[in-house]
């Protein structure tokens, strides 16, 4: 048992390692084909963990070593592998699998090619702790871990400023989440006592709830920053700068969801204090729809998934924060395939289209890449939440949870929030590969991507299609671990009438963005039209104005604040108080060297002028001295 | 020899630099590596010969100097020293043997070596005035590294070096001297024996002034904020080596002298102190973080950047209880190693360009690879990522102040991201974008001499980042005593509460009440 | 009437006084010579004076001690000053500042 699990989580590491051995060596296939095997190993245990899991519904619970130990304190490297992670850990190594061996085709004719696969495999062996630790101090390693290897991704082509930019933008954005998450491990650690999930989880019933209030609350700031939540949520368009490839693996399907993953293992916690809970409901709706609203009328592909993607989060926040985990979990399982399944075709799309981004500069791909073109729009019907793909049942389950349990607000804000979503997925599809072959204008000759790239995304295409059909069983399984609510509307009608309205509005919304994107008149859009200079269009386009906000007034004050804290307060005050202080004896001494003028007589004044002083002092003291009794009283009579 | 072996620790770089006189200078390297190999391999053994399960002083010798007084030579290494010791003969020994083309390198070398003497005592001695003889005496080399092989602005930046520290060692002295009296006035004997002192039980209402007295040296040394200001210039002056040994052991003293000497000495007196040293702390971290960022030179960068970073090991020292000092401790480690390794790999760019500016550089990652990842690792690892070595000291300290108080544990937290924002922009700033300036084209990787000394670092970055338990266990073991002992010391109903009771005896220094 | 202690001792104190602003005053160095045989011949004179008073005659040994010390001072200090006479033709104090701090 233990082997697949040792084998599961370090098989990314050594090939990881094993790429990383090419780093500076010019471009070696085999860099980027043994991580790949290495990670379809780890599929592979993955695999028969979850059937063992499955089938025998024990977890594994392995110690490697211990971490640290001080005081009270003690972190080993422990690891679990229990409904939960399992079926992270699957969404993790299929998903990693597929993107390696498609990447080997994308990156093809990249310089970093090696230093690619390193540093995509110590991602996923990052996300594999992440997944598999089984106490909070783990969870954080893998928490940095992908974080670094995030920072590492989206810089990955550093000689773009934008690139690097970006990089450090997510890097920082989600180290002010960290903090939330350290001080909730904080918490966490001085009111149960440990670290340990278990334990951890089992302590907190009897402790107060405002502590716990607190405790969720912090945590899931940290949730908030990996899972780009309002209103940390600006760096995951922005790391759409990085390759392909990495916005499929990294910001789809896994490390975003790692927030989701956390509420979801804290279940216990967040299941204490409905409270908190519901913030994380209305928050994950709000960013639903906000998220939505923006990738309406965005013109870069790669930027309307990520929103997509963010959108599709609050669903599961949404989801996660109503009681509903499994739910949520299931939901991010759907999500991670045919999201990155989206991402990988919109890599094709883009290879085919030297970089190019913007969708309305495509049209009619759809006849030159039908392989892409397929796969693609199965994502974005899935996506949408059509019967009987992958989304209808993890989304309109979440509709549901929500209709259930009374949050109609939640629930009309996710159901309009399923049109738009309905609608820029089919605004993008349109857009790409139908209407005019608006591409002509800018000389490019696209081309469908390599043969085993389409093959490697297969799996996903048929995931996304067939995930549904899990449900239960996947139900059964992982409501060993989550609560076991299900969720049913209680009169037949209301439940018909939902889905099927839920159906036909999705499908309208598809429809009016064919009829609306295919047409022959759309042109590549210069800023004249009346909608573009609409107010709504603006808000919207320049993202609510909040990338520019966060520049304006936090990054360049910052900044400016920093500047005056060196140039004026360090050096001119601070320091200058030092040197200050030091001048004083300096000036002394040059202002009292006269008197050492050499010349005898001058001298000479000064030592009488110096035995003078003595000797009266001696006088005062030797009087005061000897009436020191009267002095007293004379004093005491002063009141002093 | 293991019953000397401290005193052998300290003098044994000095008789060498001694004899370094007479070598002749083309076999001086080698000569200078040697001397601090042995030594290094001495302090290896040191640890090897080490008891991880005892709390207290091991390999003490006691030579009597001015009996009268109470003056006598005593040295002796616990958890808390015997790492630090190490780190300083491992640093002399990696900073000789990467020693780039100097001027007049055999005078350097006899430098260093003398150095290594003072450090090694200040960490081993518990007389409080061989303490002091070493504390003072290690500016002396300082204040030559950087007087003759600094930049242009050398002799302001030694002067106010030595000038500033010293100051505060002078009232230092002078609380000493106060402590010392105080011993003579309970017990009617003389003693400056730092384990003498620990038995004596202060009344409270004169722990505060002495506290004060010992902070401003302390803190001086540190650098705390507001007295933070020698640093920038002594960084910016000395050479490379001096920069690595002044952050990487230097530095650590004044931090360590906390522990050593402040709490359990005063207990009372540090748990009233707490508050504001903390927000003096927070101070540090933020303010000195934020200067960092506004830098444009490089290594003022990581000049601010250990101001910053002693922030935080100044508030696991106060966290008072076990995991935050133990933290602290760590930290020292980690920040010696990290902010060493920072320095050097500063120098290898300036031995290139000659120029730290960071507007000088840009896009060097393709250039420079290996040394774009070596920079890397050490920029992760002072931002403080987990399984690097910095990870395990600053979660503990935080961890362990946040038992003491929340909101400003939330405040100190910022560190995690204002570090990140001043390393990342630096980090960018050099070695993202592309490479603008012609002379950058064509700079050669990090060398063999360079790797030597920067491997290991790197290496012991990560291990002891996975696996902290060979340094952290002994600190753990004898932080535990010390916080009993302030435990058990304190007056004050406040004081009980505030440093945990851990139910261990601990030997030999039970407390007792002075009248 | 009686000349007693305390006419001495105003004698001394009055040569004193002479001795010391000739100190201060001279710019000749014999002169100041002169000054400095006053300054101590006023405190040998109170020497002598306070010992007669007591009866002690360790005052009047202080005071011969006191003499050879100014003559041997003298036999150096003219020494040096024929010399710097012969060097620099002059004696004037203020010529003399080659000790400016």
């Amino acid at each position: 048992m233990e082997l697949f699990l040792y084998t599961a989580l370090f098989s990314p590491l050594v090939g990881s390692l094993f790429a990383a051995l090419f780093g500076a060596s010019p471009k070696t296939k085999i860099a980027g084909i043994v991580p790949s095997i290495l990670l379809g190993v780890s599929f592979l245990s993955s695999l028969i963990l979850l059937v063992l899991v499955m089938v025998t519904g024990h977890t594994i619970h392995v110690e490697m070593m211990t971490w640290m130990a001080t005081g009270d304190l003690y972190i080993p490297f422990g690891f679990v592998v229990d409904q939960v992670s399992v079926t992270m850990m699957i969404v993790v190594t299929l998903v990693s699998t597929v993107v390696h061996v498609y990447a080997i085709g994308y990156m093809d004719h990249d310089k970093g090619f090696n230093r690619f696969f390193s540093y995509l495999s110590a991602f996923v062996f990052s996300m594999m702790i992440l997944v598999m630790s089984d106490n909070f101090a783990g969870l954080f390693i893998g928490w940095e871990g992908v974080g670094l290897c995030s920072w590492l991704l989206i810089g990955f082509w550093y000689h773009k400023e934008s690139a690097s930019w970006a990089a450090n933008e997510a890097f920082i954005m989600n180290r002010i989440a960290d903090l939330g998450m350290l001080i909730g491990i904080f918490l966490v650690y001085w009111n149960t006592g440990t670290l340990q999930y278990e334990e951890a989880f089992a302590a907190m019933p009897s402790l107060e709830h405002d502590v716990l209030t607190w405790m969720g609350i912090f945590l899931f700031i940290g949730a908030m920053g990996k899972s780009a939540q309002f209103p940390l949520h600006t760096w995951l368009a922005d790391a759409m700068e990085g390759p392909t490839p990495v916005s499929a693996l990294i910001h789809a399907a896994t490390m975003v969801t790692a927030g989701v993953y956390l509420v979801v293992r804290a279940n216990p916690l967040y299941d204490l204090i409905p409270n908190v809970g519901l913030f994380i409901a209305s928050l994950g709706a709000f960013v639903a729809l906000f998220a939505a609203s923006m990738a309406l009328v965005n013109r870069d592909m790669k930027r309307v998934i990520a929103y997509s993607t963010l959108s599709q989060l609050g669903y599961m926040f949404a989801a996660a924060g109503l009681g509903a985990y499994w739910v949520a979990l299931f939901h991010l399982m759907a999500h991670a395939f045919f999201k990155a399944l989206l991402f990988l075709g919109a890599g094709n799309v883009m290879h085919a289209m030297h970089d190019e981004l913007d969708p309305f500069k495509m049209g009619g791909l759809g006849k030159v890449m039908k392989g892409t073109f397929i796969m693609m729009t199965v994502a974005s019907v899935a996506l949408a939440g059509i019967f009987p793909l992958a989304g209808f049942f993890s989304k309109d389950l979440i509709l549901e949870v929500a209709f259930v349990e009374h949050h109609f607000i939640i629930y009309t804000v996710l159901l309009f929030t399923a049109g738009l979503t309905a609608f820029y997925s089919f605004r993008l599809v349109a857009l790409i590969f139908h209407g005019e072959d608006r591409y002509k204008h800018f000389g490019i000759h696209p081309h469908e991507a390599y043969k085993f790239m389409l093959v490697a995304m297969s799996p996903l295409l048929v995931l996304a299609v067939i995930a549904g059909a899990f449900k239960m069983g996947y139900f059964n399984m992982v409501t060993d671990l989550l609560p076991a609510t299900e969720y049913h509307v209680h009169s037949a009608t209301t439940y018909w009438i939902m889905t099927i309205g839920t159906q036909l509005f999705v499908i309208a919304a598809i429809v009016f963005a064919y009829k609306k994107y295919t047409s022959k008149d759309i042109k590549v859009p210069d800023g004249t039209s009346k909608m573009e200079n609409s107010f709504g269009y603006k808000l919207l386009i320049n993202q609510y104005y909040i990338p520019y906000f966060y520049e304006n007034y936090i990054v360049k004050a910052y900044r400016e604040l920093s500047e005056v804290f060196w140039t004026k307060v360090d050096q001119k005050i601070v320091d200058a108080t030092v040197d200050g202080i030091a001048n004083v004896f300096y000036q002394t001494g040059e202002k009292t060297r006269v008197m050492q003028s050499g010349n005898l007589s001058t001298m000479l004044k000064w030592m009488v002028a110096g035995t003078v002083v003595l000797l009266s002092l001696a006088v005062v003291f030797g009087l005061a001295a000897r009436h020191s009794g009267e002095i007293k009283t004379f004093l005491s009579g002063l009141g002093v | 020899m293991l019953d000397h072996i401290l005193s052998i620790l300290i003098f044994f770089p000095a008789l060498a630099a001694m004899l370094g006189f007479v070598v002749n200078k083309e076999s001086m390297r080698s000569y200078g590596v040697a001397v601090a190999t042995i030594e290094f391999f001495l302090a290896l053994w040191l640890w090897f010969a080490f008891d991880a399960n005892a709390s207290g002083m091991q390999f003490m010798e006691h030579i009597a100097l001015v009996p009268t007084f109470g003056i006598n030579y005593i040295v002796g290494v616990d958890g808390i020293s015997l790492f630090i010791i190490i780190l300083a003969a491992f640093f002399t020994m990696i900073g000789i043997a990467s020693l780039g083309e100097t001027k007049d390198v055999k005078n350097m070398i006899i430098t260093l070596l003398f150095l290594q003497m003072t450090m090694v005592g200040v960490f081993a001695a518990l007389d409080a005035i061989v303490f002091y003889v070493f504390w003072e005496l290690s500016l002396v080399p300082m204040l030559y590294i950087i007087g003759a092989w600094g930049g242009p602005l050398r002799i302001y930046a030694s002067v106010k070096f030595f000038l500033y520290t010293f100051t505060g060692s002078l009232v230092m002295l002078v609380g000493m001297l106060f402590m010392a009296y105080f011993y003579y006035q309970a017990t009617g004997q003389w003693s400056f024996a730092i384990l003498d002192w620990y038995r004596l039980i202060l009344p409270e209402s004169f722990q505060p002034w002495l506290f004060v007295a010992f902070f401003i040296g302390f803190a001086i040394k540190v650098p705390m904020f507001p007295f933070h200001t020698w640093l920038p210039y002594a960084h910016g002056q000395a050479p490379t080596i001096g920069s690595v040994i002044l952050a990487a052991i230097l530095l650590k003293m004044g931090t360590y002298a906390f522990i050593r000497f402040s709490l359990p000495l005063f207990p009372d007196a540090s748990v009233y102190f707490m508050y504001p040293i903390a927000v003096l702390a927070i101070i540090m971290i933020i303010y000195t973080a934020m200067v960092a960022y506004a830098q444009k030179d490089i290594k003022q960068v990581v000049a601010y950047s250990s101001v910053s970073h002693m922030g935080v090991i100044i508030l696991g020292t106060f966290a008072l209880n076990v995991e935050g000092i133990s933290g602290s401790i760590f930290l020292m480690i980690a920040h010696g190693v990290v902010s060493g390794a920072l320095f050097l790999l500063v120098g290898v760019i300036y031995d290139r360009r000659h120029t730290k500016l960071m507007s000088e550089f840009g896009g060097l990652a393709s250039v420079m690879p290996r040394y774009a990842t070596i920079f890397g690792l050490m920029l992760m690892a002072s931002v403080g990522l987990p399984l690097t070595i910095n990870f395990v000291g600053e979660f503990l300290s935080l961890l362990g102040f946040y038992k003491q108080s929340h909101i400003l544990t939330l405040l100190a937290g910022t560190a995690i991201i204002v570090v990140a924002i001043y390393m990342l922009a630096a980090y960018k700033k050099m070695f993202f974008g592309v490479v603008t300036k012609e002379e950058n084209r064509n700079l050669p990787d990090v060398n063999k001499r360079e790797l030597i000394a920067l491997i290991p670092l790197a290496v012991i970055t990560v291990w002891l980042g996975i696996y902290p338990k060979p340094v952290l266990g002994p600190i753990n073991t004898s932080v535990e005593s010390v916080v009993q002992l302030m435990h058990e010391k304190a007056i004050s109903q406040e004081a009980k509460t505030r440093i945990p009771n851990l139910d261990i005896l601990i030997n030999k220094t039970s407390a007792k009440e002075a009248h | 009437m009686e000349i007693g202690l305390n006419h001495y001792l105003v004698l001394s104190t009055i040569l004193f006084a002479i001795g010391l602003v000739g100190v201060m005053r001279r710019k000749n160095l014999l002169m100041l010579f002169f000054a400095t045989e006053i300054l101590l011949n006023s405190v040998n004179i109170s020497f002598a004076a306070i010992s007669h008073y007591y009866g002690d005659l360790t005052g009047q040994m202080l005071a011969f001690f006191v003499i050879a010390i100014a003559a041997s001072e003298v036999a150096v200090g003219l020494g040096l000053l024929i010399v710097w006479h012969k060097k620099h033709n002059n004696i004037d104090l203020d010529s003399m500042s080659t000790m400016r701090g």
